[in-house]
């Protein structure tokens, strides 16, 4: 695993005066590999389509969903714009609802992410949790009020609750993902704090 | 995305905010063709193709580990639920015995009156493989798919009565809309006196709903309420629900009655799809449903 150098460096770094010469920015991290972030999405959306159960539907969040906003926020060259497209269109397949509906929010909630990515990158993942929890939720409702703008006549607001237990499950994924990324886990700004 | 044939030494890329912009027009395009036209079929059910077996073998494990459950912890009720399965398969072959001689008899009848004969039905048992989350409807996917000859708009029952309607087929699975769906209606009638009503999804398992009911009708707990055939989509008589209770109109000219499926909705693994072996031109504007009992009592006329 990657994370050997960083947490080598993190160790020397309150020792060596010397070094307080050279930059003393936030540690370098090297990019997600294309197959951990392919890897975690697909996992994310094979962990959708598991049978949960018929009456908690509607707590069950969006893992894609929150899998793809954390790779638009931690790496945004490989999870973009394109990527949140394909991603919603699939997920139109495997909830039986109109084409197109989940792409445009996936896609609109990507683009907010990559808008909001510099900002966010400085909150622990806690803080991000509750700048994001907005996004969240407004996914839920905009896919809601897309249906019912498209011909859905009775629609059930329950599945809002599915919103904030996205983003109460933003933590465990950023704990997860940074560990398996080669990030210190509680994001770049704690390294920088030290 | 490069606009230059030879390598730039600035590459030009779209911004972020026209990227966006032409994606939400493509999504806003494949909406409105997937909600008015029916252009993009192949390519859902394309999609579908690849995904349902997906679906099919994540919720495989689950079932196995939930079969190993009940093996090893309900081992006695599943000898009594064997029991009782036998007595109602008992009851329900003498069912189908009664179902065939009064097929048999109406065909004679009809015969001798001159008209059409009557649609039979005949049908493909499902397993039901997932249930979807889509927050509009409950809807389930079923293990069989135009491979097997289904196709939309035909009824699914269980052995106790109505439980949906197949509302999306792919190639080898199908979409069923369950009758609790909010957005199912069935046009029912009253066994007891033949009265005419329109029953509704809640959205709510084991409860389903009257919802502008005439505050005089003759409605009472416990009346059962069977398909009236007048829509040509589901074959007359078949039961849909019990009636619970009738509310008399409070901020509404309308009274409301909360009725309980009949079938198993939602509970079952296992129904079965009713498919018209000939084709008809349409509903039969009037006549008797084929329920002996609602022919008997339909003299009063709604």
């Amino acid at each position: 695993m990657s994370s050997a150098t960083p947490q080598k460096g993190r160790s020397e770094r309150p020792r060596s005066w010397a070094r307080s010469l050279s930059p003393q920015g936030p540690q370098l991290i090297a990019p997600a590999s294309a197959r951990l972030v392919y890897g975690s999405l697909t996992l994310a959306f094979l962990l959708g389509l598991l049978p949960w159960p018929v009456d908690w539907r509607w707590l069950t969040p969006d893992f894609t969903f929150l899998v793809l906003l954390y790779w638009n926020v931690h790496s945004p060259h490989r999870a973009g714009l394109g990527l949140a497209f394909v991603l919603g269109l699939l997920t139109d397949v495997a909830r039986g609802v109109l084409f197109g509906i989940h792409a445009l929010v996936y896609v609109a909630a990507a683009f907010v992410a990559l808008s909001v990515r510099r900002r966010l990158e400085n909150f622990l993942p806690p803080g991000q949790a509750l700048q994001l929890a907005p996004l969240f939720l407004g996914k839920e409702l905009a896919v809601l009020l897309l249906g019912l703008a498209f011909g859905q006549k009775v629609i059930d607001w329950w599945h809002l609750a599915a919103g904030p237990m996205a983003a109460l499950l933003w933590l465990p994924v950023c704990l997860l993902l940074h560990r398996l990324g080669g990030r210190p886990p509680a994001g770049p700004a704690a390294a920088q704090d030290k | 995305m490069a606009m230059t044939a030879q390598p730039p030494m600035f590459v030009r890329v779209m911004g972020l905010p026209l990227r966006f912009a032409l994606y939400a027009l493509a999504s806003l395009v494949l909406i409105g063709a997937d909600a008015r036209y029916d252009t993009l079929r192949l390519l859902r059910s394309g999609v579908a193709a690849a995904l349902h077996p997906v679906q099919t073998g994540l919720a495989r494990p689950f079932h196995y580990l939930q079969d190993a459950f009940d093996f090893f912890t309900v081992h006695g009720e599943l000898v009594q639920e064997k029991h009782r399965l036998e007595q109602r398969q008992r009851a329900l072959m003498q069912q189908l015995h009664d179902r065939t001689l009064l097929q048999a008899e109406n065909a004679h009848l009809r015969s001798l009156l001159g008209l059409a004969v009557p649609p039979g039905y005949s049908v493909h048992g499902v397993e039901v493989v997932q249930a979807m989350t889509n927050p509009f409807s409950r809807k389930v996917v079923v293990d069989r798919g135009s491979v097997h000859g289904l196709s939309t708009g035909w009824p699914a029952v269980d052995d106790l009565g109505l439980v949906g309607q197949v509302t999306g087929v792919y190639p080898t699975s199908s979409e069923i809309t369950l009758i609790t769906s909010r957005d199912q209606d069935i046009p029912v009638q009253v066994v007891r006196n033949g009265l005419r009503l329109i029953v509704s999804g809640t959205g709510q398992d084991r409860l389903l709903e009257v919802r502008f009911l005439d505050m005089h009708a003759d409605l009472r707990p416990d009346d059962v309420l069977v398909t009236s055939g007048l829509d040509g989509v589901y074959p007359p008589g078949i039961p849909v629900a019990r009636v619970v209770s009738v509310e008399p109109p409070r901020n509404s000219p309308f009274a409301r009655a909360v009725c309980a499926p009949l079938a198993g909705v939602g509970r079952h693994r296992q129904m079965l799809i009713l498919q018209r072996e000939t084709p008809t031109t349409g509903p039969r504007s009037a006549g008797p449903p084929a329920l002996s009992a609602v022919s008997r009592h339909s003299g009063v006329s709604p």
